[in-house]
């Protein structure tokens, strides 16, 4: 038998070590390569939303009102090379269109906008007049006109009344993309973390089985660095095997979440998800180089990390360090930094402190079992480190994302309730205006049954004295009511509701408060039409979402002539019916036909799209809990297997079979229970980062910290379940009529 | 006339693996009177561990009875196989010491907790179990832990375990067999005066013929032809 066979027939002997190693390569590897093929898709997916017009700038109307074909023609008179731009959904599809002239496109003498054949790949665009007409047709929104400037256009060229700003389509959503795309990157680093870590952990345990065989081979005259190269190539061949079907997994199943991601895409960021064709030789070079390191031998470290009490400190001061830093980071990346340290200092930390636990419990009891029930667990403890620590980061990530999304859920339609408090809803037909449908209202409805509003939506230059003016939404509602005053704000003077219908100032978003550094009492300058008022801020409000930035003005408060994108009412009519409204409305705006709706109905649909948003994060955290749970499962049964002797020995002192099988489940969900009840506080903990930190630094709102102790119950059964799993698998080793072995490796007297 | 501690009749043993039934020893009939000790020899495979094992219940005899301690077990009772394993167990608990070669110590507990343990489960007092290891010449060893003494420190530990039991039966397979001769020597004279001093019947499994000549009897598992008790 040559070195080589003598070797690997350590996998004869113990298949399923091998099946639980290609496995964990197999998973781990389709868990990232998923994550990954995703990350990238959106990676490409808001690079085109924003690339295309980057560099862009436009010119703007000082007065911050929309610019018109008006102001176009007296530019263009003026000189200057600008150009039209029009978006306008697609009617036959889902995506959009974009009208530009081409004529005035010719001026734009280099770059992207050159000729008639504006190169911007996969942007479908179609003539101005086109566009125009189909901005026209009913239904949304109307788009706004936006006018492009050359490079040749500079601010001072530009006539009284005009400025420059940059362009960019949609909301500016490039840093929130990028925090987007940091938060998967991070989810998917800690994925690659805790596989590392489990992979290392079974594979060690083959090594540290086969020992005695090296060391044979070694005396038989094999040189160590064959050994090592012998098993390189094992590493190297397992990984192979495993990585190919693992990226094709992960493939698959970055299409099943697909759905779901690109949902939640669109709904934050209005971005489609395109499906491209993610590089998967890089996953496939990736995952070899992580499996390669994670079954690295690693000479140096284990003795002083295993025994000395200065790693127990340094791992209690990154813990201090990263939780301090997070409380202060200025933004994502350092959060995630903070964070990692803390996962460091934590992971250096725990299987010490479950020793040192289970140490002090040993000395408080009396009972000389109870006594030995807590040594081993506190063995157990350091023997299975990794994957305990595996164990531990996956339950504490389960419990924050499982909170993060219930409280997002739970806030989000408490704020739904709030923004949809009336009973109907109606849009406000093209080319009519609400004046005379509001009068009409007014004199109709009582104010002590029923109650309605009527929005107009726009856009307003806002400058908070800091830095330059910013144009955010407008939000102009009339009159102030019962409907609004349920909003719960999250910061406020007393009785914003009351100020606001006096109109003595204005209330603004979470977006806009945390963007541009606005609190409560701040005072804005507002330039609505040409008219520049400042307005104190009454309050922020919560607006989940999105990420623009929104002021909320009394509508008493607009210019007469302000010109809405955007007009609504919403209507609880009180002894009035459906019937009567619609008449009313189609008398005054002198439509044939005119939809209201049930806000109920748009509430039901916001919800479903919602909940989407989480679907990768919540299946991404589960499919790593039940790897982790794995994991665990097979180190803690090759573990206790390795200790058979032991409860022989308890058997072989009087125990019963069944007492002795008592005693291993006892030991065995002590050691998962231990786990998961010190994942309890990290897990708060990564909540409130989630929640408080690092939400608001990628998506600009923020959400209340909720304590949910039925996800800890449900945690707690789960370890119990694996707790129980370990103890059901090693149950064999104690049937009637087996004797264990005496461990060959355990004549020194075991290992404690 | 006292009954005997240990008496087998027609005890019959066989192990099958594969396609292959090996017979170790069959028609065995021992008989063992109170604080009388009993030497088992023969090669390598001739059955001394099998036979210790069933008679103190941790493997069953394919026929035969087994009377040990005035409980008698017998594999034509119909007796279910929970009840049976409770009263060996309970045997095994309060009545029956079991040394092994090597690994008799709980390795996560101390010597003095290895021997407290012992002795609570058979429900002795706990106080006396630093004299023990006093008696075995280890007591300033007390609160080290097994990896940290020798092999010869640890084998008396097991005996001052199995004493602190205070049992009617001891059964000690190859107790010496991983010593070295001086060593070996010393463990041996310290379980033959404890084991005359309180009077417990001894059964041993051993390859160490002098060992073995030390014990009032010698049953050869290889070559049986004398099964009962010498003189
Ligand atoms: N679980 C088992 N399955 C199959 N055969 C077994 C089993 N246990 C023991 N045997 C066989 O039974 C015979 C007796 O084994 P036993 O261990 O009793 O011998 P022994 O006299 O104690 O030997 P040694 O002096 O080497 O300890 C051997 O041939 C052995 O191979
Ligand atoms: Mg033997």
């Amino acid at each position: 038998m040559n070195a080589a066979a003598a070797l690997f027939s350590h996998y004869r002997r113990h298949p399923l070590q091998l099946v639980a190693l290609a496995l964990m390569i197999l998973i781990s590897t389709m868990l990232w390569s998923g994550m990954n093929h995703l990350t990238d898709q959106a990676r490409s997916s808001l690079g085109r939303a924003e690339q295309s017009l980057s560099e862009g700038s436009q010119v703007i109307r000082e007065d911050g009102a929309p610019v018109t074909v008006a102001d176009f023609a007296r530019l263009r008179r003026a000189g200057l090379c600008v150009m039209p731009w029009l978006e306008v959904p697609d009617p036959d599809g889902v995506g959009r269109l974009i009208g530009i002239d081409p004529l005035a496109a010719a001026c734009f003498a280099s770059g992207a906008m050159s000729g008639e054949q504006p190169a911007l790949d996969g942007e479908p665009f179609i003539d101005m007049a086109r566009a125009a007409r189909l901005a026209g047709s009913p239904g949304d929104e109307a788009p706004p006109l936006v006018l492009l400037a050359a490079d040749s256009v500079s601010a001072d060229g530009l006539p009284t009344g005009y400025a420059l700003a940059s362009f960019a389509r949609g909301p500016d959503t490039g840093e929130l993309g990028a925090s987007f795309l940091l938060n998967l990157d991070a989810l998917g680093v800690l994925v690659l973390l805790i596989t590392a870590l489990l992979l290392r952990a079974v594979y060690q345990l083959s090594i540290v089985q086969r020992r005695d065989s090296f060391a044979l081979l070694h005396r038989f005259g094999v040189p160590g660095k064959r050994i090592n190269g012998l098993l390189m190539i094992e590493v190297l061949v397992l990984a192979g095997v495993c990585v190919l079907p693992g990226v094709w997994a992960g493939a698959q199943l970055a299409r099943a979440l697909g759905e779901g991601f690109g949902r939640s895409l669109e709904g934050l960021f209005d971005v489609t998800l395109y499906a491209d064709g993610s590089q998967w030789w890089r996953s496939i070079l990736v995952m070899m180089i992580v499996v390669l390191i994670a079954c690295l031998p690693v000479r140096t470290l284990p003795h002083w990390l295993k025994r000395s009490r200065g790693v127990g400190w340094l791992g209690l001061g990154l813990l201090a360090i990263g939780m301090v830093w997070v409380a202060w980071s200025p933004g994502l990346v350092w959060t995630f930094v903070a964070v990692g340290l803390v996962f460091v200092g934590a992971g250096v930390l725990v299987p010490r402190l479950m020793a040192g636990i289970m140490a002090t419990l040993s000395s408080r009891v009396d009972d000389p079992l109870g006594r030995w029930r807590y040594r081993e667990l506190g063995v157990m403890a350091r023997q299975l480190a990794l994957p305990v620590v595996a164990l531990q980061f996956t339950l504490a990530l389960v419990l924050a994302v499982q909170t993060l999304v219930t409280t997002f859920e739970a806030t989000f339609e408490q704020w739904l309730d709030q923004r949809l408090a009336a009973h109907w809803y109606v849009q406000v037909p093209e080319g009519r205006s609400g004046d005379r449908a509001a009068d009409w209202l007014a004199q109709k409805l009582e104010p002590g049954t029923a109650a309605w509003h009527r929005i107009r939506r726009g856009t307003v230059m806002v400058d908070s004295g800091a830095g330059p003016s910013h144009r955010v939404d407008l939000l102009a509602v009339s009159p102030i009511g019962p409907l609004m005053e349920k909003w719960t704000l999250q910061s406020s003077l007393a009785h914003p509701w009351k100020l606001l219908a006096d109109n003595q100032g204005v209330l603004i978003n979470e977006q806009l408060a945390l963007r541009y550094g606005v609190g409560v009492g701040d005072s804005l300058v507002l330039t609505l039409n040409g008219r520049v008022q400042s307005r104190t801020v009454l309050g922020v409000y919560a607006d989940y979402g999105r990420p623009s930035g929104e002021v909320l003005v009394n509508g008493a408060d607009l210019p007469a002539d302000f010109q809405p994108e955007f007009e609504s009412f919403s209507i609880s009519p009180g002894g009035r019916g459906e019937a009567w409204l619609v008449s009313g409305f189609e008398r005054i705006w002198q439509v044939p036909e005119i939809e209201i709706r049930e806000n109920s109905d748009i509430r039901a649909m916001a919800t479903r799209v919602f909940r989407q948003t989480f679907v990768l994060t919540r299946a991404m955290t589960f499919l790593t809990l039940t790897l982790a749970g794995t994991a665990l499962l097979i180190m803690g049964w090759v573990f206790i297997t390795s200790r058979a002797w032991y409860l022989q020995l308890l058997v072989t002192w009087g125990l019963s079979r069944r007492e002795a099988f008592g005693e291993l489940v006892r030991v065995s969900l002590g050691l998962t229970t231990t786990v998961s009840l010190l994942a309890l506080p990290l897990g708060v903990w990564l909540t409130w980062v989630l929640v408080h930190r690092i939400n608001p630094q990628a998506f600009g709102w923020s959400l209340p910290m909720a304590v949910y102790p039925g996800f800890w119950l449900e945690l707690l059964a789960l370890s119990t379940v694996i707790g129980l799993g370990i103890a059901a698998l090693m149950g064999r080793q104690l049937r009637p009529g087996r004797m264990v072995a005496l461990p060959a490796n355990q004549s020194g007297g075991g290992e404690r | 006339m006292t009954p005997p501690v240990l008496e087998t009749k027609g005890l019959s043993k066989s192990f099958v693996s594969g396609t292959e039934r090996v017979d170790v020893f069959s028609g065995l009939d021992i008989s063992l009177a109170p604080g009388q000790s009993l030497s088992l020899v023969g090669r390598s495979g001739s059955g001394k561990s099998t036979l210790l094992n069933i008679v103190c219940g941790l493997e069953s005899a394919d026929c035969g009875t087994v009377s040990i301690l005035g409980q008698r077990f017998d594999t034509g009772d119909a007796e279910s196989p929970r009840a049976r394993e409770r009263r060996w167990a309970s045997l095994r608990r309060q009545r029956i010491g079991v040394v092994f070669q090597d690994a008799n110590l709980m390795p996560a507990l101390s010597l003095a907790d290895n021997v407290r343990l012992r002795a609570r489960l058979a429900g002795r007092s706990t106080t006396d179990s630093q004299d023990w290891l006093q008696r075995l010449g280890i007591g300033e060893l007390a609160n080290r832990y097994p990896d940290q003494v020798s092999g010869g420190q640890r084998q008396r530990a097991a005996m001052a375990m199995v004493f602190a039991m205070q049992p009617d039966l001891i059964l000690a397979d190859e107790p010496t067999g991983s010593l070295d001769r001086h060593t070996a020597d010393e463990v041996a004279d310290t379980l033959f005066a404890l084991q005359a001093d309180a009077g417990v019947t001894l059964v041993l499994a051993t390859h160490d013929t002098e060992l073995a000549g030390r014990c009032e009897s010698i049953l050869d598992m290889a070559h049986r032809n004398d099964p009962g008790p010498g003189g």
